[in-house]
Formats: C-alpha cells, sequence, structure tokens
C-alpha cells in the first residue's frame, strides 16, 4: 500500500487522510460527526445499522453510502449535512427508537447514551408509531455478571463481533430473524469468554449491563478515577467510578501500549472486596490470647517491642519480612528499606520473589504481541509459552496473543505439563511432565541447532543430556515433537519466548532461567526472552529490591555502587549476608526466624505446614485488608487499604511503571495506607523517614533505582511509562542446564500439576457474590484414562494423598489434562493445594475414591 | 451424547464434501440429519454438532434458528404448509387453509392431539402454477413432498387420504388429486408448460424418463461439453456466452459473460455456485429444469465451470424442492459413472467436483451474498460489497454465482451458436425466456418464449386470459412479487429488461402475476408486506424494523382502524427502506407496496372511508415500564393503566403493557 495521503472533500473541507481510512474516520479528522452505532473503532466494519449513510457524488449523482464501511478515495466528495441525508438519519432513528423501551429513567446506559445522544442530536423529534412495540426479554441473564435487555438492543452486532473478533468465541449470536432477530446464548450456555464484559462498554445503548453495578450508579454522579488493574500483571488500565465513598463500577480505559482498551472480567466485576465488611478497620493486638481492637500507637508499638526483643535476642536475621505483589511499588519499596536498613537483614523477600528464576527485564513489551483494529502488526511471528497459561493468568495477553494468531498468523509453542486453552489453535504443544522443564529446554536448543545446520561445541556440550531417550521418559515428550517445535522456533523471524514462575521455580529454577538463555541465545532472540510474573505489581516487587539477593534496581547485594548510593540515601551500613527466600523464611519460622513482618501476603493459608510454622513465632505482625489465616495468628494486625484507596504505583509486566491513585475512602474506617504504616514503625523505632506521601516515596525510588530516573507522579501520566530493558539486562552467556533424574512415579500414582486461575477461591474473587458460582471448584481434575484406573467419576468425592499430607477434593475428569498428571489450581476454596507440597519439583498424588 | 456413531459417520459424509477445512458448510445437511433422527434439532445434538465442527454451540443455535425449515420444537408426523403467498392467495390459498383446519379439527400453528399433522402458513414454494398447493414433511425421514392443485374441500380430503396411508412419501414428485384417481399416491408428472413452436430450455420435460442421462444424451445432450473442453480453451468459451449477451435468470438481468470477466487473472481455487434458490413468489422455473431435465443444468455447469476455470461446482437449492433434490443427487451419480463428472472428465485433464447443497428455507438466500453464507455455513445475511463474489466469493475466493436458467442457456449459446441464440429476442435481451405465469388466469404455467413477446400475448394466447369471466384482469406483476405493478393499460408491454424497465416496473425473473377484480389491493399489499416481514433477515435497521411496521400499518387499516393520513405514512416508511437497506431486498419488499398505493390508492382510501369514518385513532394504553424489576409488581395498584376511552394523552407515543 502506498504511504501517500488521500486528499478528499466532506462538507467543504478538505481532508488528507492514510489511504484505506473510513469515511467516517477522516469525517472525525476536520470535526464532522457522523452517527453510527455498529461502528465500532475497534471491531470491523458491518454496516448493519445504517445510521451513517452519508452521500458520496459519483458518476451517477451523488448516492448514500455508509461511512462507516466505505474507504477514502482520492478526490471523493463526500457530505454529510444534506436534506437527504438528514432526512435518512431522522427515518432511520425513528425505525431504531420504533420498537426500543425508551425506559431511559431506569437505563445505566442513560446520560452515557450514544442512542439518547444521536437521537437528540439527529433524531425525528416525534414518533409515528400507534402500534404496540414488541415485546422481547427484559431481565435477561446471558452470565452470571452480564444481564441483557433484549427490548434495549438494536441489534448492532458490536457484543457479537468482540466475541468473535477479539476473543474466538462467539459465546452470542443472532437468534430468530427479521423484526424478530435477538441476540441470544445457546439455552444452557452461558457467556464464559474471560473478557466478555468488555460487551457492555460497548454496547451503545444500555442492552447489556452489568449485574454486579447495574441500578447502583448514574453517570453523571460518578467521580472517575483512571486507574490499573489490581489483578493481572499485564496492568490493565481502568477508570473506577465512585460515589458516596464506595466503588459504582469499573470500566476499561484505553492504553493501546497495554489491553488496547479490554480488560478482564475478574478486573470489572470482582471489586466487592472492596467495600466489604469484612474488612479490617481497626488495629488489633493480642491481648490475653485474643486479637483485641486497639489504637494505632498500641499497636505500633506492640509491633515495635516484639521486633526488637527477637532482634535482641536472636540477632537481626532472625527477622523476616514478606512483602506482596499486588500492593504498590511504594509500600514494598519502604517493607525493604525497613528491612534492611533499621532491622539490618535482607530478610525480605515476596512469594514468587527469590524462589523462583525471573529475568529483572519482564516481557518485552505488550504493544510488540498486539494485534489492534488499526495499527502495526504483532512483531512476533512465534510465541513460545513455558509453563505460563495467558488465558487463566493474563486474560488480556491472551487475548493479544489470539488476535496475533488469528489476524496476524503468528504461530504458537506450547510447553506446558496441561493442555492449556491456547492449545486450541495450529502450532506446537509439548505436554512435559513437571519438574522436567531443564531437560526440555536443552533438547529443544539441541535440536534447534541441529535445524540450523550449525556446530555450537559450547551448546552441544550443555545440551547433551538431554538425548531422544531422556526427552520421551523424563519430560514425557515425543521427540520429534521437540524437533517440530524446534523447527518452529528456527524457521521464526522472530520469536517470542515467555515463561512463567511456575516453570522456574525452586532448586532447579536457575538451571530453568539457564535452559532458556541458552535456547533464546541459539534462536538469536536473546532480547525476546520474557518472563511473566503473575501479579498486578511482580516486575515492581522486583524492582524496588523486596528480594533476598537484589537491593532495589536489580543490584547483586555486593554492588558497591548501589551499596553505596543506598547508604547515602539512607544512612548507615547495609547488611551482607543474603537473606531468606519467602519459603525459607517460612520454612524456617518458629526456628532460626523469631520474628515476621508480613504485608499482604496469607501463607498461612497457602500451606498447612507453614500455618503451624508461623503460630510458634515468637512474634508475628501483620498489614491486611482483611482476618485472614495469617492474620489470624499474628501478634498485631494492621489494618490496611487497598490500592483504590491510597496512591500508589504498580510496575506492569513490561516494565510500566502506572499510577494507581486514590479513587475512594471510607470515613469510618481506621486503616492506613501500606506505607504510611511502615514509615509509622519505622519511626516508632527511632528512624524518621522523609516521606510526606506516596508521591515522596516514589522520588525517592527514582533515585534509588537508576531505571527509575527522572520520574516522577506527574510524568507518569495516564498511561505510565516504560523503563529501558537495557539498563539492567545481563550480558548474554551459554550457562549450565542440568538436572537429576526425577523419582518415577509409583503404581496409581500421578504426577501433581498445579498453578494459578483467574476465578480462584481468594477474598478478592470470592467476595464478590454474582461471582461465586464461577469460582474453580475444589476439585482434582484428571485425564479419562487415569479416572477409570482410579475408579473415579465426574464429581466423585476423593482423597488426594501425596507423601506429605492429603486433601478432600471432588474429581473432575477432562481430556486437557495429559495422561499421568493430576491437576489441582492454587487458592481453591477450602482446599489448599498446598498440603500436599513439600517444595519439591515433582509431588506425586494417588487418588482413592471416598 | 446424543449423536451416535452412526449419525456422526453420516454428517462426517457431508464434511468430507467440502474443501478441507470448511466442514463448516455442512451445518445444514447436518442438522437435516438430526431433525430426521429426532424430530427436531435438539439443543444437546446441536451442541455436539457444534463440537464436531469447532464452533460454539450458539453459533449452531443461531443458524437453527434463522431457517425456516429446521425447529426447535417437534412437529408433527406429517407437517402440513400451505402456500398463502399473493399466486396462490389469488387462487384461493385461503380456502385451500380452511379446508385443512376444518378437516383436521385444528388452527393453522397447531399440531393435532394424535401428534400425526401440524399445519402452517408457508410462504411461496415455487408451485405457483398449480395453486392453491401444500408441501408435507415427513417427520421420520425428512422427506417433503408437494400436493398441488387442490381446489376444493373434496381434494383436501383426497390429499389427506393418500397422507395418511402411510406410504405417500415413497413417491416424492408432486401430487394431484385429478392425477390420482385411485388415490394411491401416484405421481403427477410435470406441470403445464408450453410457449412457442420448438423449445429448448423445456424441450425434454414431457419425456418418459426426462430426467434419465439416456434421454438426454439421446437428444444429443453432452456432446456440447464434450467438444468444448477437448476443442476449446476456456477463454473461447468466456467469449462465445460473453458475446451472445446472455443476462441473468435470477432477477437482476446481469449479463453473465461480463460478470464471469470480473474473475481477477490467476487467483484460484474458483468457484462456481448454481443459484436453485428459487424463491421469488411467482416463480417456478428452475423447479422445473432440475425436477425434470437435470442433465441440462448439469452440462451448463460443466461448460461453465470449465470457461471460468473452476474445478468444484456447487448447487445451492432451496430446501423446499426436495424432489428436485434427489433428481439432482441422482443426475450427478449418473454423470459421475459416465466420466462427465470428477477427475478427467471427457478424457481430458479437467477436473470438476460437482456438490448438491440444500437450504433450509430462507428467501435472503437468494441474494448471491447471502447465499455464499449460508453455504459456508452461517445465516443467511448478505455480505458487504465490493468485495464482490467475484472477487472474494464462497470462502473468500473468486466465485461466480448464476442461475439455473441462466447456465441453461450456456448451453443453448454453445450447441447452437451466438449468431443462433442473438436471433431470439432483442438487441439487448437476447434469447428465449421461461416465463412463470400464474394468479388469475385460465391456464397458468411455464411458457418458453423468446424475450419481447407481449404481455398481452402470453397472458391471453398462452393463459387463456383472465381466469373469471367475471373478473377482468386488474393488474399485473411482471418478474416476481418484487417488482412493481403494471396497470391494466400496460398490456402491451413486450417483455424484455428495457420495455418493461420503460413501463417502470422489472423484468425480474419473469414470474407474471396476473391480478384480477376480485382480489382487493389492500389484502395483496398485506400479503406482499408480510412475505417480506418474514423473511427479512434482521441485518440492518430499515428493512428489519420498516417490514414489520409496513405491516402492522396495514394490519390496523384491515382491522379498520386505518386513518387517511397513514397512507402518506405508508409512503414515508416504504421510502426510508428502499435505497437505504443492506442489500436490494429492503427495495424489493416495498416496491409492491409503492406502485400499489400508486395506482391503487382509491381502494385503499374507500376501505379507510368504509370502515373508520371517522377517522379515529386506535386507542391504546400507556404503560412503559419504569422498574429495575419487570418482573414483580408495583407498590400501587395497576388499574390506573386500563385502556379507557380517548386517551387525553398523545397517541403518539403509546407503549403496551408487558404481560
Amino acid at each position: 500500500m502506498s504511504d501517500e495521503l488521500v486528499t478528499l472533500t466532506i462538507d467543504d473541507k478538505e481532508v488528507q487522510v492514510a489511504p484505506g481510512t473510513l469515511i467516517v474516520d477522516a469525517a472525525a479528522a476536520v470535526n464532522v460527526e457522523i452517527p453510527i452505532f455498529c461502528s465500532h473503532p475497534k471491531l470491523d466494519p458491518v454496516a448493519c445499522c445504517r445510521m451513517c449513510l452519508v452521500e458520496v457524488e459519483g458518476p451517477r449523482g451523488p448516492m448514500l453510502q455508509t461511512a462507516c464501511s466505505v474507504p477514502v478515495r482520492e478526490g471523493m466528495v463526500v457530505h454529510t449535512d444534506t436534506e437527504q441525508v438528514q432526512a435518512t438519519q431522522e427515518a432511520n432513528l425513528a425505525f431504531i427508537l420504533l420498537n426500543h423501551p425508551l425506559d431511559c429513567p431506569i437505563c445505566d446506559k442513560g446520560g452515557e447514551c450514544p442512542l439518547q445522544d444521536q437521537t437528540m442530536r439527529f433524531g425525528p423529534g416525534i414518533s409515528q408509531l400507534v402500534e404496540p412495540k414488541r415485546h422481547k426479554q427484559k431481565d435477561y441473564h446471558i452470565s452470571d455478571t452480564i444481564v441483557l435487555d433484549q427490548e434495549r438492543c438494536i441489534i448492532c452486532w458490536r457484543c457479537i463481533r468482540y466475541l468473535e473478533e477479539w476473543e474466538d468465541k462467539p459465546q452470542l449470536a443472532l437468534f430468530k430473524r427479521g423484526g424478530a432477530t435477538l441476540i441470544d446464548i445457546q439455552p444452557g450456555q452461558p457467556v464464559d469468554a474471560k473478557t466478555g464484559g468488555n460487551i457492555i462498554d460497548i454496547c451503545p445503548v444500555g442492552a447489556l449491563t452489568s449485574k454486579v453495578a447495574r441500578f447502583g450508579f448514574r453517570p453523571w454522579q460518578v467521580e472517575r478515577t483512571p486507574s490499573i488493574d489490581p489483578h493481572f500483571s499485564t496492568g490493565d488500565n481502568i477508570r473506577i467510578d465512585t460515589r458516596t465513598y464506595a466503588i459504582r463500577r469499573i470500566v476499561g480505559r484505553e492504553n493501546m501500549g497495554v489491553n488496547d482498551q479490554w480488560i478482564a472480567d475478574k478486573t470489572r466485576f470482582a471489586w466487592a472486596w472492596v467495600n466489604s465488611d469484612e474488612r479490617l478497620t481497626t488495629p488489633l493486638v493480642r491481648k490475653d490470647g485474643e486479637l483485641q481492637p486497639a489504637t494505632w500507637s498500641e499497636a505500633l508499638q506492640a509491633v515495635t517491642d516484639g521486633l526488637k526483643r527477637v532482634k535482641e535476642r536472636q540477632g537481626a536475621d532472625a527477622v523476616g519480612g514478606i512483602g506482596s505483589a499486588k500492593l504498590s511499588n511504594e509500600a514494598n519499596y519502604l517493607l525493604q528499606r525497613f528491612m534492611r536498613q533499621i532491622v539490618g537483614t535482607n530478610n525480605v523477600d515476596h512469594r514468587d520473589g527469590g524462589d523462583v528464576a525471573a529475568l529483572s527485564t519482564g516481557i518485552p513489551s505488550l504493544a510488540a504481541v498486539m494485534q489492534p483494529q488499526y495499527g502495526p502488526p504483532p512483531q512476533y511471528d512465534v510465541i513460545m509459552l513455558v509453563g505460563v497459561d495467558p488465558s487463566e493468568e493474563a486474560p488480556i495477553l491472551d487475548l493479544h496473543i489470539k488476535r496475533a494468531v488469528r489476524r496476524s498468523g503468528t504461530t504458537l509453542v506450547i510447553a506446558h505439563p496441561r493442555h492449556i486453552e491456547l492449545t486450541r489453535y495450529p502450532g506446537s504443544y509439548l505436554g512435559y511432565r513437571p519438574g522436567s522443564e531443564a531437560t526440555l529446554l536443552n533438547g529443544l536448543a539441541r535440536m534447534a541447532l541441529a535445524v540450523k545446520g550449525e556446530e555450537n561445541q559450547t551448546v552441544s556440550q550443555l545440551t547433551d543430556d538431554a538425548t531422544d531417550e531422556r526427552l520421551l521418559n523424563l519430560c514425557g515428550v515425543d521427540p520429534e515433537a521437540v524437533e517440530g517445535a524446534a523447527r518452529l522456533l528456527v524457521e521464526a523471524k522472530n520469536p517470542l519466548i515467555l515463561y512463567g514462575p511456575m516453570a522456574a521455580q525452586g532448586a532447579t529454577g536457575e538451571q530453568v532461567r539457564n535452559g532458556l538463555t541458552n535456547l533464546a541465545m541459539v534462536l538469536d532472540c536473546y532480547e525476546n526472552l520474557g518472563y511473566l510474573g503473575l501479579n498486578a505489581n511482580s516486575q515492581g516487587c522486583r524492582d524496588v529490591g523486596v528480594l533476598p539477593d537484589a537491593l532495589p534496581g536489580h543490584a547483586p547485594l555486593d554492588d558497591e555502587a548501589a551499596r553505596t548510593l543506598l547508604a547515602e540515601l539512607w544512612g548507615g551500613e547495609l547488611p551482607t549476608a543474603p537473606g531468606k527466600t519467602y519459603r525459607q523464611m517460612l520454612d524456617a519460622a518458629g526456628d532460626d526466624i523469631g520474628a515476621l513482618l508480613v504485608m499482604g501476603a496469607d501463607p498461612a493459608g497457602e500451606r498447612p505446614e507453614w500455618a503451624a510454622n508461623l503460630a510458634q513465632l515468637d512474634f508475628l505482625a501483620v498489614q491486611e485488608l482483611f482476618l485472614t489465616d495469617t492474620a489470624r495468628l499474628a501478634d498485631v494486625v494492621l489494618p490496611a487499604v487497598s490500592w483504590a484507596e491510597g496512591d500508589g504505583t504498580f510496575t506492569n509486566c513490561e516494565r510500566r511503571i502506572q499510577r494507581a491513585p486514590k479513587a475512594v475512602s471510607n470515613p469510618a474506617s481506621k486503616a492506613a495506607q501500606d506505607w504510611m504504616i511502615l514509615d509509622h514503625i519505622a519511626a516508632h523505632m527511632g528512624m524518621q523517614w522523609p516521606y510526606a506521601s506516596a508521591q515522596g516515596v516514589l522520588e525517592e525510588i527514582t533515585t534509588a533505582i537508576p531505571a527509575y530516573a527522572g520520574l516522577d507522579w506527574t510524568a507518569l501520566g495516564d498511561q505510565g511509562v516504560q523503563w529501558n530493558a537495557e539498563t539492567v539486562r545481563p550480558r548474554p552467556a551459554y550457562r549450565r542446564c542440568r538436572q537429576d533424574d526425577l523419582p518415577a512415579a509409583g503404581e496409581g500414582e500421578l504426577a501433581l500439576v498445579t498453578g494459578t486461575v483467574a476465578y480462584d477461591g481468594g477474598t478478592l474473587f470470592r467476595l464478590t457474590q454474582a461471582m461465586r458460582d464461577m469460582i474453580h471448584a475444589a476439585a482434582v481434575t484428571l485425564n479419562p484414562d487415569d479416572a477409570a484406573q482410579a475408579g473415579v467419576k465426574d464429581n466423585d468425592a476423593v482423597l488426594v494423598r501425596s507423601a506429605h499430607g492429603e486433601l478432600r477434593l471432588r474429581a473432575a475428569v477432562s481430556e486437557e489434562i495429559e495422561p499421568g498428571t493430576a491437576w489441582i489450581p492454587e487458592s481453591l476454596p477450602g482446599a489448599p493445594v498446598g498440603a500436599l507440597l513439600n517444595g519439591r519439583e515433582q509431588e506425586f498424588v494417588t487418588i482413592t475414591p471416598q | 451424547m446424543v449423536l451416535t456413531e452412526a449419525i456422526r459417520a453420516e454428517i462426517q459424509k457431508w464434511i468430507d464434501l467440502y474443501p478441507l477445512g470448511r466442514g463448516r458448510s455442512a451445518i445444514l445437511p447436518a442438522l437435516y440429519i438430526i431433525q430426521r433422527e429426532f424430530g427436531y434439532c435438539r439443543v444437546e445434538a446441536q451442541n455436539e454438532l457444534a463440537e464436531m465442527l469447532d464452533l460454539e454451540p450458539a453459533e449452531v443455535g443461531g443458524v437453527v434458528d434463522f431457517y425456516h425449515m429446521l425447529h426447535t420444537e417437534p412437529k408433527g408426523e406429517y407437517h402440513v404448509e400451505v402456500c398463502t403467498n399473493v399466486p396462490c392467495m389469488l387462487r384461493g390459498a385461503g380456502q385451500c387453509m380452511d379446508h385443512f383446519e376444518e378437516q383436521l379439527d385444528i388452527h393453522h400453528g397447531q399440531t393435532t392431539e394424535d401428534d400425526r399433522f401440524s399445519l402452517d402458513h408457508m410462504e411461496c414454494l415455487g408451485s405457483c402454477g398449480t395453486a392453491p398447493m401444500v408441501s408435507v414433511t415427513e417427520r421420520e425421514t425428512g422427506k417433503i413432498r408437494y400436493f398441488e392443485e387442490l381446489h376444493s374441500g373434496e381434494d383436501v380430503k383426497a390429499a389427506l387420504e393418500v397422507i395418511k396411508t402411510g406410504n405417500a412419501f415413497d413417491v416424492l414428485e408432486r401430487w394431484t388429486p385429478d392425477g390420482d384417481p385411485q388415490r394411491t399416491g401416484k405421481a403427477a408428472g410435470p406441470y403445464r408448460h408450453g410457449g412457442m413452436e420448438t423449445r429448448y430450455l423445456t424441450a425434454r420435460v414431457n419425456e418418459p424418463d426426462s430426467h434419465a442421462i439416456d434421454t438426454y444424451m439421446a437428444d444429443g445432450g453432452y456432446e456440447t461439453a464434450r467438444r468444448a473442453l477437448n476443442e476449446m480453451q476456456p477463454q473461447d468459451v468466456l467469449e462465445q456466452v460473453k458475446a451472445s449477451g446472455i443476462r441473468g435468470r435470477g432477477g437482476a438481468g446481469f449479463p453473465t459473460g461480463v460478470k464471469w470477466g470480473f474473475l481477477p487473472e490467476g487467483s484460484f481455487p474458483r468457484y462456481l455456485v448454481v443459484n436453485a434458490d428459487e424463491s421469488e413468489p411467482g416463480t417456478f422455473k428452475d423447479r422445473m429444469i432440475m425436477e425434470y431435465d437435470p442433465h441440462q443444468l448439469i452440462e451448463g455447469i460443466i461448460l461453465s465451470s470449465y470457461a471460468i476455470k473452476a474445478n468444484r461446482a456447487f448447487i445451492y437449492i432451496r430446501g423446499e424442492y426436495y424432489f428436485g433434490f434427489t433428481r439432482l443427487v441422482e443426475a450427478v451419480k449418473e454423470a459421475q459413472a459416465k466420466g462427465f463428472l470428477g477427475e478427467n472428465i471427457f478424457g481430458t485433464d479437467y477436473d470438476l467436483k460437482l456438490v448438491v447443497h440444500r437450504g433450509a428455507g430462507a428467501y435472503e438466500c437468494g441474494e448471491e451474498t447471502a447465499l455464499l453464507s449460508s453455504l459456508e455455513g452461517y445465516r443467511g445475511h448478505p455480505r458487504m460489497k465490493p468485495p464482490f463474489p467475484a472477487v472474494e466469493g464462497l470462502y473468500a475466493k473468486p466465485t461466480i454465482v448464476n442461475n439455473v436458467e441462466s447456465i441453461s442457456n450456456v448451453i443453448q449459446v454453445m450447441r447452437h451458436g451466438v449468431e443462433w441464440y442473438r436471433g431470439f429476442g432483442t438487441e439487448k435481451s437476447p434469447g428465449m425466456r421461461i416465463f412463470c405465469l400464474s394468479g388469475n388466469v385460465k391456464r397458468p404455467g411455464l411458457y418458453e418464449l423468446p424475450h419481447a413477446t407481449p404481455l398481452r400475448e402470453l397472458i391471453y394466447e398462452y393463459g387463456g386470459g383472465p381466469q373469471h369471466e367475471d373478473a377482468p384482469i386488474k393488474a399485473v406483476v411482471p418478474g416476481g412479487l418484487s417488482m412493481k405493478l403494471l396497470t391494466v393499460e400496460q398490456l402491451d408491454t413486450p417483455l424484455d429488461y428495457e420495455s418493461v424497465a420503460e413501463a417502470g416496473s422489472a423484468l425480474g425473473s419473469a414470474g407474471v402475476i396476473v391480478i384480477d377484480e376480485g382480489a382487493s389491493m389492500v389484502d395483496v399489499a398485506l400479503r406482499t408486506i408480510s412475505f417480506y416481514r418474514e423473511e427479512s433477515c434482521g441485518k440492518c435497521t430499515p428493512c428489519r424494523e420498516g417490514t414489520g411496521w409496513l405491516e402492522n400499518i396495514l394490519l390496523r387499516i384491515q382491522a379498520g382502524e386505518g386513518r387517511q393520513r397513514d397512507l402518506p405514512l405508508l409512503e414515508h416508511v416504504a421510502s426510508f427502506v428502499t435505497g437505504k437497506s443492506f442489500c436490494p431486498f429492503g427495495d424489493a419488499a416495498v416496491w409492491g407496496l409503492q406502485s400499489n398505493l400508486t395506482k391503487f390508492r382509491g381502494e385503499f382510501i374507500e376501505l379507510i372511508d368504509a370502515t373508520n369514518p371517522t377517522g379515529a385513532t386506535p386507542n391504546l394504553p400507556i404503560r412503559p415500564i419504569y422498574r429495575p424489576d419487570v418482573g414483580s409488581p408495583s407498590n400501587v395498584a395497576n388499574n390506573a393503566l386500563e385502556p379507557t376511552g380517548d386517551s387525553p394523552l398523545n397517541r403518539d407515543h403509546v407503549v403496551e403493557t408487558v404481560e
């Protein structure tokens, strides 16, 4: 296509636009509004509502054409305001309104409704209908969260097209025909696409409304705060609408570098926890064995006393701090400053922190994976996913990947112990045995080298363990499939490799990261290797140094420059000995670890064993929103506020630092922001920190982390700023990647596969009433063959036992589970899979019917 | 699992008929199989089919709901559908329906208590020359047979007797009371036809076994294709067709050769799709060709496919033409056995695969892009043009869509030569035409005549003049129900594209419907718009909303609540459907009404004056619902909302209550 602009005339105004631009967009460029309903800038044109008919001059006089579907031509002359066009607009609106119920007074869309606005601007002003209106279903639930009013619907197909063009799940369709046409689901098959709620945002009338938000707001009464999603690591941009100290709804906000304008349903609907009655509103201090309400000064004093006591008795390294990738940079930064500066230990970490061999640089860029409706294609022709399931773990990334596959021909190579949803696309699937990642990656590197026909002594030596025989027996993967995957990767122009925490944790995590690096280097795409953390601030938590072996800015503990910088900034000396990781601290709790300060984490709920350990602690302080299992064990509980109730920044998986300003507050609560709580504890311990606000903390972060230099609250704007990966990317080097043989499965034993699901039993999801039925059941899912072997059927009660513990669950049977494995996600309601785990790469379980 | 292995295997056979990866095309055949097995399209079966075709269940559900012939609830053992569209209406379809209702003791829309019979209205079934008629579907087998010329209660009784024997579906060819005095279910043979002395398109239909390949070959059949494939280049065939000036017989009259010329060079594969979705009320010519001379069509397909270098062709035949479908399927088998279809046909290196695909009851699928949507396994919605099918058609590949009769004309050109062909008709409307004559004439039927035969000659000489001596002809629809009405003053119009256009209408599909003084033009207008309301695909606003509104107004006028100002309102609404809708359906929907209102306005005025002399506006209650919980009762009494007497409120904003 030529890049030369096309010149045309719209209402006597000359306009120059890129070739391929639609008339409606060209008109917008010269401030000419053409009314539309079915047209949407993020969807393919369908030209069915006929609202945008304009006159285009042609050889046979002016012709009415739909501005939403006709691209501009050189010399085109368009009129949008002639008598004919106006009469057509009036008549068409009369058609649209003919059977519309006009129940605007109780319609959520009222006040921000394109149908209202256009009736005002372009409508006929009077109805000539004398007949009764047509009736359809008004309170019709197409999912647990979305309500359809078929009478309000004007059949613009936007919802259908969104589900088809973006989600690739056309779960809504037109049913019936003619005047009876309606949007519907197949009976008994509700919409379950993970981002299905976006159809509410794009509905041009009030036909689709949110079950959790409807009748709870008037658009003109709410206060709108641009923010970001607190659930997923992509940092999807949202807007929080609030009124009278409560969140009223959350909608998507456009950021073409992150989420286009789409957000996940969990983001949109699961916010009831913010205004929940279960929230902690006052500090609690344990007195006479019971947690009892206390004043802030009592509580802070108790924390000070507890931490000092243990430090004095057992030394600084008996105290530990646990941060959270769900909390802001500011909170996490201060936690590690507190531990390092005031306590004097490197015992500071978070879940999936030091226990996972991550990459300091996250993933290269979301924009490079995106295929917007109008915009450049994705940069990757092959995307490899290792132990990561975007459909459950990052729904918006999932959306981008699907779009890349379907619109741009990107091919997927998926290595995952489970047949994840994205395996439905053509490409390569390697269903490896959990714990065998290192060998599989060596196999891929070895075969990639072979496919390329290159000699590389180093790589050959490093990967000589990954024989065909070992791939088959250890990884459980057909060597030919590995070769096929390697071929796809080698033949790719620009492959992207993403891995998640599941693939690189525990003792072999380092080996897996090395294996991934080696593979990326063989494929000449070292910069395209990415680590996808799973929480809203997984990246930021690492950036600010909530790691036992790294200072802020990913500096090693012995990095002199960093130490000097921080020593100057904070004053005093920094501890030198590496700290304990999250798991190590919890394993040692009550033993080498005598006191813990836990901020926004619930290890007691994760593993029963850790709950027992925490109960043995000399002192436990917890900063929390809710009285979690961990908080119940605490000596002091400090009530914190959520991401929506205080200012903070979060860094997403592609290193984009984004603002989450305060959107709402609860005047009846004494809860405080995490950074402020830490600031006060510091003060009680005799250290006056200089922060007046979260912005002040951010200012210090930008000094402490060179990559963040130059940023401040204002500079971040509403779209965030990415920091430059090159500042911290390690130099590429081939490294050793080896693993021992895994124990073979015994009779009736299945390898346990665990991981994250979007709809888990966690507090942040569970408290949204409407979504309760969507929570992943407390179940173990088995391959049909294994289920038959174990003598269990779907929904049978079973006892799942490992060498380490047992769980009572329901059985589920699915082809998506590889033979020889059992799938139990984390955070199932009342069933911590942690009860079966003991930190090994591979756990075997047996299934017994009950 | 409700789909057994046997059913799945049968569905899989259909899937295999379409190009690899296009299994969705088999959705209608698969749903027919499901309907045959379960009596209707059970949701569980739909969902399992969705899984087989790798679709979401809603995609299958949406398709089922679009097509008239697919049911989501069981019908009776025999589903009787009475065509009540205009051509049948003019010849007594209303009485025919009454007879059925009386004899089955049910209202239309109902099923008899013993589950034997369901009775429904039906839109045009392509049997206008043999009206009134019904189509009957046997639930257990899915077979459909037409029972035609049911003029009296006796005839209806006879038809029901035959059906009740249980073996009425051993034969699928049409049945008439006169053709089967013994009531054994015997077939009636081809319906009335005639025309010029030597006929070409309908030359063989009277011969015994006219549908058999031997009959066709005895008349020189397949020789033209053999010669062309062996001796001519595709381009030469295309040039001849272009030179012949054949114009499309489906309705738009676009020159066939010119359409072929739009194919982008070097872009393959290409497809030929034969539009056999003959659904325009008043049109029943393609049915004759497919039922009684299918090889003529197949030879035409071979020639045309060769000319456009397509190796796959499809015949999209409307679902109601079950008999035609079986005849085509047999004929394809015969042709394959002779080596005229398949690989290396006629000993050349040219391959052609032909699939006969049944629609499932949707007038809109006669529109070429909607037909392609349907053939791909979607709801029959039209698609945006450009891209035109010749550039991006079936499966987004270059595709030519031609009508059955157009394809049959290709043989005539290739067999007899361009000069010979152009000897018929006029310069711009060359060749012969099968005129479909229906309505109030003595001898309705098919008449093969050259273009430009005067309308009067067709009606009087061939059709025998007005049906009833006491009811002179009042109006004529010259080209299928979509086209504008001609008055009796315009009977001398020659039936060629230009002349009919000059007379203010269009030759369309050459379905000539004659209306006499006995018919009410308001009835004609209402039945016409009801048809379009029923068949609107629902994609675009003006057509979806406008046709329903127009019908409602006409229904109200007929019910005695019309106002004189409804006439300009009708015109206003119609004027914003035509030219504003997505596809030509919108134009087709209102042209008849527009011309009716212009030419026969007096009848409307008279009816309104007679039934609603004061011009009172109907009294409808104003009851919008302002409660979020629409289902639950209001705290205040509802009695204030009862419609009582003349409302002081502005009636232009009335809304009816929800029950």
